[in-house]
């Protein structure tokens, strides 16, 4: 017996025949798929399609009934959001994320404050907490009156996603899963939040962004993946299909054979 | 401008509607009883009953906080002065103190464990565990009462234990401004007090930042019942004896003091300091009936109307502070 060595040439996430039930909906089918570094993934479907659920397995929340994950050639044996976060992903949800009850400061390193101790014992470090928040608050363009200190609650919608994402840059991740990132914002806001998108994956983060909406995450990514029933029905570079041809594809049903690569026998 | 900072400063300090009504009720008590009520022995009696009761609701807010809530302090606060007063002539007061302390931790534990483990709804197991612990009480004493005798009541460390006065005020008052620093300094300045506003504010997002939700909640019941078992001990060691049925209705008047100090019934916001505060002004409520000669159970009748009433009150605050920004 020899434990899985870390290979450089692995892909930085790989999932093999993932299952999933609640109770009796069978939220993910045998899913078998791999994310490289530097790339922007676009994961598409219907509602119900499973991509929430697969990305909930990749970020912890979810333990999945059987099939494996190896993150950079590894095997994940514990799923935890904890974990996740050790590892480098970062999600990006929208209806969680922040605490409207907590300054800005405190949102920015919930999970993982900064400390200093003082006799032993562990104290917040404000002035780190609130230097770093500040900093992107005046990065990401939030109102020019909004401070670190300020409640959640106070942001816009499209505030509260630059926080969310400026904490993922912030963190050095490794991935970057962004789940229907541009819902409810204005069109000014979903373009910034597109911008970060892409500045992401430039600087070598592996990307998965989550949408509804093929023709917008076409612009941006390096590959579409599409699910439906719980089930990967396509997996192509952008190249190989267009935005009309793969919405055709979702309103089908998915049933397109995959033509990135021959499905290996299990 | 002088309207958005005042919204400001009640968004940031939800204790201020409380604090208020304090300043109203002590202005009021003091003209209108004269000095029947703002005496020195009286104010002494009412920073006495605060401290047990403010002892009590700090560690009701705490379990609040994240959005549980622990109505069985009444008889956690019971079982701590009966273990204490049962066992202090026998083993000393400090071990007697850590040995209710830690029938308190066990009660605290019990209550967080099958809330966590089982996901049961905290409101109904607490009630029921209310009534278990009761019980016990009543059965540990046998109807009868737990005491100590008077030759023991004089020792330095039996009045540290509420049994005696410092600087004029019963020791239980120290006790309780100790315990409101070092859990406001738990609170706001570490990250177990970030993490624990913070599953109260919202659990999905504590579970996805990586936060251990259950072990969070188990810590607040634990430290919970530890507190209701200290104030007890305090009480206890005020009184000398305690019976079976130590600290009934104890738990209504915490609850009404975390609502009334500007805590969220539904976990998110604390204000320890207003806690306190409002223990203060259930004392002194309290303490007005009696010296002027009011029965009792109006003090209940009033509880009831001043809870409901804050509740209100403080919901119109809160929403006129969060409109206009």
């Amino acid at each position: 017996m020899s434990v899985t060595p870390m290979n450089k040439n692995a892909p930085l996430i790989e999932v093999r025949n993932l299952d999933l039930h609640f109770g009796a909906f069978h939220a993910l089918k045998n899913v078998s798929v791999s994310f490289d570094s530097g790339q922007l993934i676009g994961l598409v479907g219907d509602n119900g399609a499973g991509k929430t659920t697969l990305i909930k397995v990749l970020s912890g929340i979810h333990k999945p009934n059987s099939g494996e994950v190896y993150f950079a050639g590894k095997r994940v044996k514990e799923f935890h959001p904890k974990l996740a976060i050790k590892f480098g992903i970062e999600t990006i949800q929208q209806s969680v994320g922040l605490c409207d009850n907590l300054s800005i400061a405190r949102n920015f390193y919930l999970g993982r404050e900064p400390v200093k101790r003082w006799f032993g014992i562990p104290f917040l470090d404000f002035k780190k907490m609130r230097d770093a928040s500040t900093k992107v608050i005046r990065t990401f363009g939030l109102r020019e009156n909004v401070s670190a200190d300020d409640q959640v609650e106070m942001l816009s919608g499209g505030e509260r996603q630059s926080i969310k994402i400026g904490r993922a840059v912030e963190f050095k991740n490794r991935v970057v899963i962004m789940d229907e990132p541009t819902n409810h914002l204005s069109v000014r806001e979903r373009e910034h939040v597109n911008e970060l998108a892409q500045q992401l994956r430039d600087q070598g983060l592996l990307v998965i962004y989550i949408t509804h909406d093929i023709h917008q995450v076409h612009k941006l990514a390096d590959r579409i993946v599409i699910m439906e029933n719980g089930e990967k029905v396509t997996d192509v570079a952008k190249d190989e299909m267009t935005a009309d041809e793969l919405e055709e594809v979702i309103r089908c049903g998915g049933r397109v054979v995959d033509t990135s690569k021959e499905v290996e026998p299990s | 401008m002088m309207g958005s900072s005042v919204r400001q400063l009640v968004r940031q300090h939800s204790e201020i509607g409380i604090l208020l009504i304090a300043i109203l009720l002590v202005a009021f008590f003091s003209f209108s009883s004269f000095d029947k009520w703002a005496n020195a022995y009286n104010l002494a009696s009412i920073a006495q009953i605060t401290a047990t009761l403010g002892l009590l609701a700090l560690g009701a807010s705490l379990v609040m906080g994240t959005g549980e809530i622990d109505i069985s302090v009444g008889s956690t606060f019971g079982i701590g002065a009966l273990v204490y007063l049962g066992t202090v002539a026998t083993i000393g007061p400090i071990p007697a103190m850590l040995l209710a302390a830690t029938a308190g931790a066990g009660i605290g534990l019990l209550n967080g464990f099958l809330v966590t483990r089982f996901g049961i709804s905290s409101l109904m197991l607490t009630l029921s565990t209310l009534l278990v612990f009761r019980g016990v009480a009543v059965a540990l004493t046998e109807g009868f009462s737990f005491s100590v005798p008077y030759d023991q009541r004089s020792g330095f460390l039996y009045q540290l234990f509420g049994g005696g006065d410092f600087l004029g005020v019963n020791t239980a008052f120290w006790w309780l401004l100790l315990g409101l620093i070092v859990l406001m300094a738990f609170l706001y300045a570490t990250p177990g007090g970030n993490r624990l506003l913070a599953v109260g504010g919202s659990v999905g997002t504590a579970h996805s930042r990586g936060i251990r939700v259950n072990r969070v909640k188990l810590r607040a019941f634990i430290l919970c019942g530890i507190l209701a078992a200290l104030a007890g001990t305090l009480e206890g060691g005020k009184l000398g004896f305690a019976d079976g049925g130590m600290g009934r209705l104890m738990e209504l008047q915490a609850i009404a003091a975390c609502v009334l100090g500007g805590c969220a019934l539904l976990g998110g916001r604390v204000s320890l300091f207003g806690v306190v505060i409002g223990a203060f002004v259930l004392s002194s409520i309290q303490s007005f009936l009696v010296v002027n000669g009011v029965q009792p159970q109006w003090f209940m009748l009033l509880l009831g109307v001043i809870v409901v009433v804050a509740a209100i009150s403080d919901r119109a605050l809160r929403d006129w502070a969060l409109r206009s920004r």
